[in-house]
């Protein structure tokens, strides 16, 4: 057995001991050196490494892998590791920071604030932007969040059955109308749409988007109300008439006229919110899954690449120089400084603060 | 010869609500499948193949079924073998913390899934086995709330269990696997099977482990239907429903047909 007094200092274990002191310093190195990899936007060999990416799964994740994914591991020689298995909140937590979880993360902005507030997780957006030459062209709101790209977006919309309506939505305080009682609906609490539809009552009622007060009475106004988990459960209320009303993002609304559901919708104009989709770079990613980040990044801003995909699913392009498809266009939707102007991401960081109280409250409202 | 036993008429009442109750929600899944219109509802709009098809064509939800169905298999082979061999020493150890060891193995079943995934998957991360995301990591996982059940009945069968067989085979120069082998493993057999039915099922339609340790790019299927109902709500998920039924009612089936064939075998060598 091997004592203390047996380890002797000679040349051999000094040398020995340099070359593994080189060896670990180099493995720090690497997430030191990370914050400074750099993309010029030129190909390369990735060398078969693999980019863990989370987003979400089902048909996004094939619609994605269709336009993007396959196309990208050939000319990248990269493979794709893709993990639809949302919440990612609790996966970055469980490694702490500097043992992330995935390379790229696609989020819902609550849940993203939330992780930030968590920990030093992400790159900083001031040090993505410079790496990504299509992020050049980037709206300015698809880059207030400062922590993440929003790289396609809906609006939000109250989307009504025309059979069923008596008159159509044609403002936003139309969803308060008597005749809609215990025929509307919206969200659980935690659903960011129910959370915008709270902020931007809060705005349109009281006297900006964190007048509390002023949306607890506008949730008061809206009861009797149905409440769905997901907008996917709220297209089949819609579709069977169980609501006659209910807050939504055009896209889906879009979809099920496109399936022959008799839908109208009323896209809100007095504050427009987004419904985002912001992707994330996690700060300590390996350098090459970093450089391969960027030009993932760069690749989903590409507007041949977005058109495709985007069509799918009616999401808007965040970019200038991306022109809108004429499926999209026979919607009405452009892209254009005037058709972005007045855009809002609510303040979900704020938000954070009072998050338990108005959720609790609203809760109890929609209970009684 | 006995007389069959006669039962009240409310027991029959009582009987009939809880078939229809055990019933019911499967008749729906397969009725909404089979559905014409877009969405997941009851009743269905029309009848017709139409998500069947889609379902045996997507690329979501064909694979996720086929990995359901190879995980849940491995898991059912690891964890009748855990299970089997820890039903045995539990019976018949006289160690003080059998008790307490027997605790521990049902833990996993006492525990919420999300808390056990959350749980592993902390735990994988920390010990950076390379577990976290893996297939073994999900594996583990659902080795461990499988082998409950499967202990659970192989114990109930060893409880009365007569140890003399045994005891006789090896009199007669049979060594002890070969004793448990031929003689305790075939008595036992109906309830390992159980075990194993248990296992695979519950393996097959967990989603609480696999929100968290579920692998990329491998999606089970009860992930698949959750995202599928969360963003579309279309009867795909359903129609994949009645191809998980007919995979469970397949399995039960097979296993009971398998038993029989073993007992068949035992008594034919018994003739000779």
């Amino acid at each position: 057995m091997l004592n203390k007094t047996d380890i002797r200092i000679n040349r051999r274990t000094l040398l020995k001991g340099a070359a593994a002191a080189t060896a670990v310093t180099t493995f720090n190195i690497n997430h030191a050196w990370s914050k400074d990899v750099t993309w010029d936007g030129q190909r390369f060999d990735a060398g078969g490494a693999t980019l863990r990416i989370a987003e979400w799964g089902g048909f996004w994740e094939e619609t994605v892998r269709k336009y993007l994914l396959s196309d990208f591991e050939k000319q990248y020689n990269c493979k794709i590791s893709w993990d639809s298995g949302f919440p990612w909140f609790p996966k970055f937590s469980a490694g702490g920071p500097k043992a992330p979880f995935c390379d790229i993360a696609n989020w819902n902005l609550k849940d993203m604030y939330q992780t930030a507030r968590a920990g030093d997780y992400y790159l900083p957006l001031d040090a993505v932007l410079p790496n990504i030459p299509q992020a050049a062209k980037l709206w300015d709101f698809a880059k207030v969040t400062g922590l993440g790209i929003t790289w396609a977006y809906g609006r939000y919309t109250f989307g009504y059955r025309t059979d069923l309506i008596d008159e159509p939505i044609k403002a936003f305080k139309d969803f308060w109308r008597a005749s809609l009682a215990g025929k509307r609906g919206t969200y659980v609490t935690v659903n960011e749409l129910q959370m915008t539809l709270f902020l931007t009552a809060c705005a349109i009622y009281g006297k900006d988007e964190f007048d509390l007060n002023a949306g607890y009475k506008a949730m008061k106004g809206l009861v009797p109300v149905k409440t769905s988990d997901f907008t996917g459960n709220m297209q089949a209320l819609l579709e069977r008439g169980e609501v006659v009303a209910c807050n939504q993002w055009d896209g889906e609304m879009w979809a099920m006229q496109d399936r022959g559901v008799k839908v109208g919708q009323y896209i809100w104009e007095e504050q427009k919110p987004l419904l985002t989709q912001t992707r994330t770079i996690s700060k300590y990613a390996e350098p090459m899954q970093k450089k391969l980040a960027f030009a993932f990044m760069n690749r989903s801003l590409d507007p041949k690449v977005f058109g495709n995909f985007a069509e799918f699913f009616y999401l808007r392009p965040t970019c200038s120089n991306i022109e809108i498809t004429p499926k999209m266009a026979a919607k009405g939707i452009t892209n254009t400084a005037d058709s972005t102007k007045g855009f809002w991401i609510p303040d979900y960081q704020k938000y954070l603060d009072s998050a338990d109280e108005v959720e609790e409250t609203v809760n109890a409202i929609f209970a009684a | 010869m006995n007389e069959p036993a006669r039962f009240h008429w409310a027991v029959w009442l009582g009987s009939i609500a809880a078939l229809l109750v055990l019933l019911l929600p499967v008749v729906i899944v397969v009725l909404a499948g089979l559905t014409a219109g877009e969405y997941l509802t009851f009743p269905p709009q029309g009848l017709s193949l139409k998500w069947v098809i889609a379902f045996l064509q997507s690329a979501t939800f064909l694979p996720a079924y086929l990995f359901s169905l190879v995980l849940a298999t491995i898991t059912m082979v690891i964890a009748c073998i855990i299970g089997t061999m820890a039903a045995v020493y539990l019976t018949r150890t006289r160690f003080w913390g059998a008790k307490l060891m027997r605790g521990i193995f049902m833990t996993p079943i006492i525990l919420p899934g999300l808390v056990l995934g959350l749980a592993l998957y902390v735990f994988y991360v920390m010990t950076d086995l390379g577990l976290a995301r893996s297939f073994a990591g999900l594996l583990i996982g659902h080795v461990l709330v499988t082998t409950p059940f499967v202990l659970a009945t192989v114990s109930a069968a060893l409880v009365g269990f007569d140890r003399s067989l045994e005891e006789a085979a090896r009199s007669l120069g049979a060594g002890p696997l070969q004793a448990f082998r031929l003689v305790t493993l075939r008595i036992i057999a109906p309830a390992i099977s159980a075990g194993a039915i248990f296992a695979f099922i519950i393996s097959f339609g967990q989603f609480d482990l696999s929100l968290y340790l579920g692998t990329p790019n491998l999606t089970n299927l009860p992930y698949a239907m959750y995202i599928s109902l969360r963003y579309k709500f279309e009867p795909t998920a359903a129609a994949a429903g009645i191809f998980a039924i007919a995979l469970v009612v397949a399995s039960m089936l097979l296993t009971a047909r398998l038993v029989n064939l073993g007992k068949l075998v035992a008594n034919t060598r018994l003739r000779w």
